[in-house]
């Protein structure tokens, strides 16, 4: 079982570089095509639909700097697809290098037992969970925006922070019950 | 009931004359017709009516060509048009008594768009004739669907309020009581009755938890809680899909078409132009519908009812609302209400809280059914009326100067869902309107999501969630000192709801945002690298913190945290740190008042020594820095050792932060030198030209500074000013 | 003209987008150009049919010449019902050589003897189809014009494309056709559709195939299309491998299109946690109906965006191999596991 490690690499000055893990390849192309914008710095992005990784790109693959999982709340194949995928990231990227983005949460179709399991997914893994509205595409820009902002932390590219830090700040807490209107 | 047995006889008799009369006349009528083929479509219309009127019994359908061709012709201006009032009355009657059979049925059904009004008695012969039974049950189905559709637009609703029961009986078919959720828009709390509940209660016992049962067991419920004691459980979807209409697409039509002929009768206050097109609910999920438009000609006779109502359409005036405060009649569809400055106003100050309630629960179905769990989870089709939507809301909100209940539960799921960015202007604004959380639930419902959001999100995220808490902390305090009861320190915080708090309770709760926007500035100040506009709105926020005291009269004193202070302290901005030395200086009124206080009486509240030594360590770091020049020299805040000091090289590193060589005044002092020494140079630090420089910086509009100076170093400026640089030079 | 060839003529005007109605009409020639010019489209359909009517009846048009108004629509719009495809097979030796006015003879011949009240109408399409029109009568009553059935056939080809058909008039049908076109038997193809082009561009292979070559493909090549180079997609090689092997499995472009395609499974129900159902003998029967407006995009969809395994499965693929999309799968051997769909009939 090859790992995806996130030291194993030097990295290199003023890039950063993102992995979009998506089973429905959706989203995942207009996020990159938003993400390398950024003129800040110079953004790498890497598309898989699943891990692991294949082998033979191991050499020419830079250091990744943050690892997102995009679930799609509609599919039941997309939750299972990025769950599996998840044993074949280096525990160390769990200190704030790996991020959840859940789309298609407000349809009516989502059984809340997926939106629970996912929300339980990434409360244990210390992981923030990002909602997106990837129908329109200033939603898709403003995911690209939040995961820019978590990337150049988790890359060292902001003074003052780190990914640990940030995911402290941020990472998702458990399903909490919230009270449902009642007329009581 | 009796009065509907009566109506069924009187209807059946009619009939029985009209057969009589329409056998001799049907077939002279198909010979008129045929003359008069070519002329104007206006004739062929009232023919195809004629003909509706006294067709016969037991005529076939197919191949009856003068049947198409009137109905063709009724069809055609119907969907032009709309169809008037008697042309409804006749086409209905026509229908619904099937004497063509079931077949054309539906089809005329499907066409009775109304071009204004629908009259009340043809809805009541329906109703009749729905009773005789020879209907099938999606007709019976789509008969009611055509009711709810047009409801607004029926003249009258007494009589029809008479026949509620038999509406009700239909409630044992299944069928028919999924579309039933719109049936109880009408809303006749005298409607709700034991027998009706039990019946209810009967059913669902029999069919299950259904959830169009419970759906209206809820709507019950929020009538007479006193007769649903049964627990509905909160979650319910999509109970009714009512969405599926038949005649949505027409009417829409039809009523543009006709322009404003419908709306005519309303007269709203805050009529608003994008009205046109905002019909009702049904038509269009989210849009406001219009206040029912129909002015009720026959209030006068109304005489059987105990009291006699007045709908809430017809009162023009706040005199008129005032004289009729007691029998106001609620409009059917209780969006229309949010539209409305009166019927605002009428809300603010009635005690019934029904109302209330029932605006309650529409918008909770509104928000949840519509935006919360739109159908394909995306809000791009239906965004602009969506926003239309939540503006509005946020109107009567502003209105009322208070949040509904709803609003406040839909975003509470919907913070937990939200990507930061869709409807950002107006959910941070429908956010800032929620009442005050027990300190107990405010980290489960708010903070929680909202940190979540916050740190992941842009800097303009940040400065509007800044702004939002602001302004919620402000209408907190504002809702504090205007309810507050000084005797018993119970506060009742909405005039509304019954909940009540304690001071103690409202205490913490304000604390705990303090503390958190605290936080949120903190760390969201490191992360943006001290950016300057979320300085300004972090201080915005602590100008509002530092008055609790003497503005709103709560006795809370809550100081910012370093990692707000410093960067405020320090930024390069002169305003920043005008803005502090102004905060700072009301914190210095507020403390030294508290503590009169204390003197005076024994129960003025009890500052803790933590907050007024946080206060003194800021001021002395303020004042050792900007006026002393003596950065780093005593204080609990920041330590260096000397010889660290030394070996950075910085000349003079103890004046680095005096108003002379802070970063923010510098260019001041440039100028200031430049202007009166000219160039000659004079021991700045001398009490002369200090004082003037002070002087001069004062005149440069630093009000902050100039009353921070006054209120903690020196006030009787500037004759003080030496006794403090003497020792420095 | 008589009562049915009223009533047809309102029928076909009925059917007829109102926009189209002028160039049918004048496509039909059955109406003078001076006719044509005195009606008024913009009116209703039911003002229009009341006026062609009385063309017609000056025009001393009769039934037959509605048939041929009617035939021009079908042929106009063949995407209203459900074309079923029909296959011959062991054809004569003097099969290649039946030309059309032949055939035309042979049909009718063959037709009116096995019927007496039958009316045909031939006719040849721009694009070498022959349209056949019956309309059935039975032994005592006139040709029914209200429900004619629609055969097409192309001459030299073994298929037979028909819709409209009941099942008691199949085997005269049947008959006639493979006495004219000389072939020795008919059978069901199993192949049904709404779109009458796709079924036949199915059947004769008129889609773009792609066949698996070891060596990179143009496919390949088509999908590195220019993108940023800060931009990689990892499994890239695999998504081309996969879109390779789907279109090697349904081909290439725009593909034909099918409504649904449907497995009918008499097969052994086996589920190891389920013993009761396991036990039993006879087989577990249950139809699996896939439906999408373009089926076998779909199905390409799927297999290339992963949601399908790839190689795509047999069962799938046969659609487009088999030309078909109805099939009964039974089990091969008693007790295996293996499932082969076996072609029925």
């Amino acid at each position: 079982m090859s790992l995806l490690k996130p030291f194993s690499k030097l990295p290199n000055i003023n890039t950063a570089s993102i992995l979009l893990v998506e089973s429905e390849e959706h989203l995942q192309q207009s996020l990159a095509d938003v993400l390398v914008e950024e003129s800040s710095i110079t953004v790498n992005v890497r598309l898989a639909k699943s891990l692991p990784l294949p082998k033979e790109n191991d050499k020419d693959r830079p250091r990744i700097d943050l690892v997102v999982f995009i679930i799609n709340l509609s599919s039941e194949q997309s939750f299972i697809s990025a769950e599996a995928s998840l044993k074949y990231l280096d525990p160390g990227y769990f200190l704030g290098k790996v991020c959840f983005m859940v789309t298609s949460a407000r349809s009516a179709a989502v059984p809340t037992e997926r939106m629970d399991a996912v929300r339980k997914l990434a409360a244990s893994l210390h992981s923030p969970l990002l909602f997106a509205e990837h129908q329109t595409s200033e939603g898709v820009a403003a995911a690209a925006e939040r995961l820019l902002g978590i990337l150049k932390v988790s890359a060292g590219v902001v003074p003052m922070t780190t990914a640990l830090y940030l995911s402290n700040l941020t990472r998702c807490t458990l399903p909490t019950d919230i009270e449902q209107p009642s007329f009581d | 009931m009796a009065e509907a047995f009566s109506l069924i006889h009187s209807d059946r008799s009619c009939l029985g004359e009209q057969s009589v009369s329409s056998q001799s006349g049907n077939r002279s009528v198909r010979v008129a017709e045929k003359e008069r083929r070519k002329n104007e479509a206006e004739d062929s219309f009232v023919l195809a009516l004629k003909y509706f009127t006294d067709v016969e019994a037991g005529t076939p359908v197919t191949g009856n060509d003068d049947f198409e061709n009137h109905l063709v012709q009724v069809e055609k201006v119907a969907y032009s048009r709309g169809l008037a009032p008697e042309a409804i009355a006749t086409m209905l009657e026509f229908a619904m008594s099937s004497r063509m059979g079931n077949g054309p049925c539906v089809r005329v059904l499907k066409c009775l768009l109304p071009a204004s009004v629908v009259p009340q008695d043809c809805v009541v012969r329906a109703v009749a004739w729905l009773c005789v039974g020879k209907i099938p049950v999606n007709t019976k189905v789509l008969f009611v669907k055509w009711v709810l559709t047009v409801f607004d637009m029926i003249e009258a609703k007494d009589q029809l309020r008479a026949v509620y029961g038999f509406i009700f009986s239909f409630v044992t078919e299944e069928t028919l009581v999924r579309v039933w959720h719109g049936y109880n828009c009408l809303c006749f709390v005298v409607l709700v009755r034991v027998f009706r509940v039990r019946k209810l209660l009967e059913l669902q016992s029999k069919l299950g938890r259904q959830p169009f049962l419970l759906h209206l067991l809820s709507l019950y419920k929020v009538f007479c809680p006193e007769l649903v004691t049964l627990s509905v459980p909160s979650r319910m979807r999509s109970g009714f899909k009512n969405h599926v209409n038949p005649w949505k697409s027409a009417l829409i039509g039809v009523q543009k078409r006709n322009g404003l002929q419908v709306a005519s009768g309303i007269s709203l206050t805050v009529a608003s132009k994008e009205k046109t097109n905002s019909r009702k609910r049904k038509l269009c999920h989210l849009e406001l519908p219009a206040m029912n438009s129909v002015v009720n000609n026959e209030a006068k006779t109304e005489q059987s009812y105990s009291l006699k109502v007045v709908p809430l359409v017809q009162i023009n005036s706040f005199a008129q609302l005032l004289e009729n405060m007691h029998r106001i009649e609620l409009p059917a569809q209780m969006g229309s209400l949010l539209s409305s400055s009166l019927a605002l106003q009428y809300l603010d100050c009635v005690q019934d809280e029904s109302a209330l309630l029932r605006l309650n629960f529409w918008l909770g179905h509104a928000f949840q059914e519509e935006f919360l769990f739109s159908g394909d989870g995306g809000a791009c089709q239906n965004s602009e009326e969506t926003l239309q939507f939540l503006n509005r809301l946020l109107c009567a909100q502003n209105f009322l100067q208070e949040g509904f209940y709803s609003s406040e539960t839909f975003l509470y799921k919907f913070l937990t869902l939200w990507d930061g960015s869709l409807f950002r202007p107006q959910i941070l604004g429908l956010l800032s309107n929620i009442p005050v959380i027990p300190s107990s639930q405010i980290e489960r419902l708010v903070f929680e999501p909202l940190k979540q959001l916050y740190f992941t999100s842009s800097l303009f995220f940040k400065c509007g969630l800044l702004e939002c808490m602001t302004n919620m902390l402000l209408r907190w305090l504002t809702w504090h000192s205007v309810y507050a009861l000084e005797d018993d320190l119970d506060i009742s915080l909405n005039s509304h709801t019954s909940i009540n708090m304690t001071l103690s309770g409202f205490k913490d709760s304000v604390m705990e945002l303090i503390h958190f926007v605290g936080h949120l500035a903190c760390v969201g100040l490191r992360l943006e690298g001290c950016h300057s506009l979320l300085l300004s709105f972090t201080l915005d926020f602590y100008e509002t913190v530092c008055d609790t005291f003497l503005k709103y009269g709560l006795p809370l004193l809550v100081m910012p945290p370093p990692g707000v202070f410093y960067p405020a302290f320090l930024a390069t901005e002169t305003v920043s740190v005008d803005r502090l030395a102004f905060i700072m200086h009301r914190y210095k009124i507020n403390l030294a008042s508290a503590k009169s206080q204390e003197k005076l009486t024994e129960q003025a509240f009890h500052i803790s020594r933590q907050t007024i030594s946080e206060f003194n360590h800021y001021v002395v770091v303020m004042v050792n820095c900007l006026w002393n020049s003596k950065m780093f020299h005593t204080g609990p805040g920041v330590q260096l050792r000397e010889e660290l000091l030394v070996k950075s090289n910085v000349p003079q590193y103890w004046k680095r932060f005096d108003l002379i060589h802070h970063h923010a005044f510098m260019s001041y002092a440039f100028d200031f030198h430049n202007q009166v020494c000219g160039k000659k140079s004079h021991p700045w630090h001398h009490s002369k030209p200090w004082g003037w420089y002070v002087e001069y910086l004062f005149t440069m509009g630093f009000d902050g500074l100039k009353q921070f100076v006054q209120t903690l170093i020196s006030p009787q400026l500037p004759a003080g000013i030496t006794q403090n640089q003497n020792q420095q030079t | 003209m008589n009562d049915p060839g009223k009533c047809l003529l309102k029928r076909v005007i009925r059917r007829i987008p109102a926009n189209m109605l002028k160039t049918t009409l004048s496509h039909w020639g059955r109406v003078s150009d001076a006719q044509l010019q005195s009606v008024d489209f913009t009116t209703s359909k039911w003002a229009l049919t009341e006026k062609l009517l009385n063309i017609c009846e000056e025009n001393e048009l009769t039934v037959k010449h509605v048939t041929e108004l009617e035939m021009i629509h079908v042929i106009d719009y063949p995407n209203l019902g459900m074309w079923y495809a029909f296959q011959l097979f062991d054809p004569d030796d003097a099969a290649p050589s039946v030309d059309m006015t032949q055939f035309k003879e042979q049909f009718k011949f063959h037709l009116s003897k096995l019927m007496r009240n039958v009316s045909v109408k031939i006719k040849k399409h721009t694009d070498e189809a022959i349209w056949i029109r019956v309309a059935w009568g039975d032994g005592f009553s006139r040709p029914n014009h209200m429900k004619p059935t629609y055969v097409v056939h192309h001459l030299q080809s073994s298929y037979v494309f028909v819709t409209r058909l009941t099942s008691k008039l199949k085997p005269l049908l049947s008959q006639a056709l493979v006495l004219s076109t000389r072939y020795q038997g008919i059978k069901d193809a199993n192949l049904s559709g709404r779109n009458l082009a796709a079924l036949r561009n199915l059947l004769m292979r008129q889609y773009q195939q792609v066949f698996s070559t070891k060596f990179s493909t143009p496919l390949a090549e088509k999908s590195e299309n220019i993108s940023n180079p800060q931009i990689e997609r990892e499994q890239a090689e695999s998504a081309t491998k996969r879109h390779q092997m789907a279109c090697e499995a349904f081909g290439d472009g725009v593909l034909p299109q099918l409504q649904s395609a449907v497995y009918k499974l008499e097969t052994k129900f086996r589920d190891h946690n389920n013993k009761t159902m396991t036990d039993r003998e006879e087989p577990f029967k249950c139809i699996v109906k896939f439906t999408s407006t373009n089926l076998l995009e779909s199905l390409r969809h799927c297999a290339s965006s992963g949601i399908a395994s790839t190689p795509v499965t047999p069962l799938l693929s046969s659609v487009p191999v088999k030309g078909r999309n109805y099939f009964v799968i039974t089990d091969n051997v008693p007790g295996s596991s293996s499932q082969t769909n076996r072609p029925q009939k």
